[in-house]
C-alpha cells in the first residue's frame, strides 16, 4: 500500500498532518515528525480511504497512537518541556494544559492499570482533578485556558465513568490490547447461554410482583459477581480471548440486571 | 431587569419541559416512523414450538450492545414458510428489524427467506449507521433459524433411511 500511494502523498502527508496534529490534541506542539514508517502503517491500517483529504483528516487522530511515544509535550504557553505525564498545569508557568490524548483513563485518575481497584480512591482521585480542573474555576481566565479546563473536565469525566464500573472497565483494557468488541452477532455464542438469557430477560418481563423481580435482580447480581472475579484471574493470567468472551457474557447480564430496575420501577 | 432576569431563568426550565412532555416527538425525530411503527406495534411477537419437527429456530445475539433475539420460523411440506414468530430484548432498532423480517419471511419459500440482507432490512428502516449491526442481527437470526430448521429435516431424513435399512 505504501508503494502505491508512494513518496509524494507521504510528504503531503506531513504538510498537512502537524496543523491537524495541534487541533486534535488541543494545542500542544509536538518536538518531533512522524516518522515514514509511521505514516505507513497508518495508511495501510486506512487502506480505502488513504488516497483522500477527508478521510486523512478525520483519521488524523489515530495516528497518534503511533507516534507520540517518542516525542515530549510541552506547554502550550511557556513551552516548557514535560517530563512526566500526564501534566494537568505546567509546572512553570502553573498555566492549565490541554489533555494529554495519549495518556490512558488508568493514568489519568493515577490507578493501577488493573481490573480490580479501589473506587474509593479512583472517586477521590477524580473529585480531587475535577475541583482544579473545573470550568467553574477558569471564567476569569483567557478563552484558550476555558477550553482546556472544558476539555480536560470531560475527559476526566468520561475516564471516571469508564473505570468506574466493572464491566466498562474491562471493555476499556481489551480496548486498550487493541481487541475491541466487534459490532454484529456473535457466531461463537453458547446456544444454551443465549437460551438462558432469553429465558431470564421473559422471566423479567412476566414478572407480576416486585418481589419476583428483586429475586431475579438479586440472581443476576451473584451471576455477574462470579464473572467479575473469573474476568480478574482471566485478565490477571493475560489470557485477553478469554477475558473478551466472560465480558460479553457480563455485557448481556449487566442488560437483564438494567431490565430489571425497569420493570421494578413499573412495578412498584 | 427584572423581566429580563426572569427570562432568563424561565427559558431553559421551559425547554427542558418541553423535553419531558413530548418525548415522542423527539423519538420521531431521531428514527424513521417505520422504526418506531414496529417498535410501538410490533409484528409476530411470540414463541412457535421449538420441538416441533416443521419449526426452526434462530438464537443470537449481539455482544457489543447485549441484545438477544430469537426467531422462529414455521415450514410447511411444500416447503414455504407459513409462520414467522420473534422475541427480541434490545433496542428499538433491533426490534424493528425482527418484526419487518418475520412479515418478509411469511409466504416466502426457503430459498427466498435466505436471499435477505441486512442492507434491505436497514434501507426499508432507514436505520442509520451507528445502528446498521441491528439489522445485521436480524439477518443473521433468520439464517440461523433456516439452518436449524435444515438441520432437523435432515436428521428426520437420515431416521427415515435408516429405517428402510
Amino acid at each position: 500500500m505504501l508503494s502505491l500511494v508512494g513518496s509524494r502523498s507521504i510528504r503531503w502527508f506531513r504538510t498537512v498532518l502537524p496543523v491537524k496534529y495541534s487541533v486534535v490534541t488541543g494545542g500542544h506542539t509536538y518536538v518531533t515528525q512522524p516518522t515514514e514508517e509511521a505514516i505507513g502503517r497508518h495508511l495501510n491500517s486506512r487502506q480505502p480511504y488513504a488516497g483522500s483529504l477527508f478521510a486523512c483528516r478525520i483519521h488524523a487522530g489515530s495516528f497518534r497512537s503511533y507516534c507520540t511515544a517518542h516525542t515530549k509535550l510541552s506547554c502550550w504557553k511557556c513551552q516548557q518541556t514535560f517530563e512526566e505525564r500526564p501534566v494537568f498545569f505546567c509546572p512553570r508557568c502553573k498555566v492549565v494544559q490541554p489533555p494529554d490524548e495519549s495518556a490512558s483513563h488508568f493514568q489519568i485518575l493515577d490507578s493501577t492499570h488493573s481490573f480490580t481497584l479501589d473506587t474509593q480512591k479512583l472517586q477521590k482521585r477524580y473529585l480531587q482533578l475535577q475541583r482544579s480542573l473545573h470550568p467553574d474555576n477558569f471564567s476569569q481566565c483567557t478563552k484558550e485556558e476555558q477550553q482546556h479546563s472544558e476539555d480536560q473536565s470531560a475527559l476526566l469525566n468520561r475516564a471516571y465513568r469508564t473505570l468506574l464500573k466493572p464491566l466498562t472497565r474491562g471493555l476499556y483494557m481489551l480496548e486498550l490490547e487493541g481487541m475491541p468488541l466487534e459490532e454484529g452477532t456473535d457466531p461463537g455464542a453458547d446456544p444454551g447461554l443465549l437460551m438462558e438469557l432469553m429465558e431470564l430477560n421473559e422471566a423479567v418481563e412476566e414478572a407480576v410482583t416486585p418481589e419476583e423481580a428483586t429475586r431475579i435482580g438479586q440472581d443476576t447480581k451473584v451471576r455477574l459477581k462470579e464473572l467479575t472475579a473469573q474476568i480478574d484471574t482471566a485478565l490477571h493470567r493475560g489470557e485477553h480471548e478469554a477475558a473478551k468472551a466472560l465480558l460479553i457474557q457480563m455485557k448481556y447480564f449487566a442488560n437483564v440486571e438494567e431490565k430489571v430496575k425497569e420493570q421494578l420501577s413499573k412495578l412498584m | 431587569m427584572a423581566g429580563v432576569l426572569a427570562k432568563k431563568c424561565i427559558t431553559p426550565l421551559v425547554l427542558l419541559h418541553r423535553r419531558l412532555s413530548v418525548p415522542e416527538f423527539i423519538a420521531q425525530c431521531c428514527y424513521h416512523e417505520k422504526v418506531v411503527d414496529h417498535y410501538e406495534n410490533p409484528r409476530n411477537v411470540g414463541s412457535l414450538d421449538k420441538k416441533s419437527k416443521n419449526v426452526g429456530t434462530g438464537l443470537v445475539g449481539a455482544p457489543a450492545c447485549g441484545d438477544v433475539m430469537k426467531l422462529q420460523i414455521e415450514v410447511d411440506d411444500q416447503g414455504k414458510i407459513v409462520d414467522a414468530k420473534f422475541k427480541t430484548f434490545g433496542c428499538g432498532s433491533a426490534i424493528a428489524s425482527s418484526s419487518l423480517v418475520t412479515e418478509w419471511v411469511k409466504g416466502k419459500s426457503l430459498a427466498d427467506a435466505s436471499m435477505i440482507k441486512n442492507t434491505d432490512i436497514a434501507k426499508e428502516l432507514s436505520l442509520p449507521p451507528v445502528k446498521l449491526h441491528c439489522s445485521m442481527l436480524a439477518e443473521d437470526a433468520i439464517k440461523a433459524a433456516l439452518a436449524d430448521y435444515r438441520l432437523k429435516q435432515q436428521a428426520i431424513q437420515q431416521v427415515a433411511v435408516e429405517a428402510i435399512n
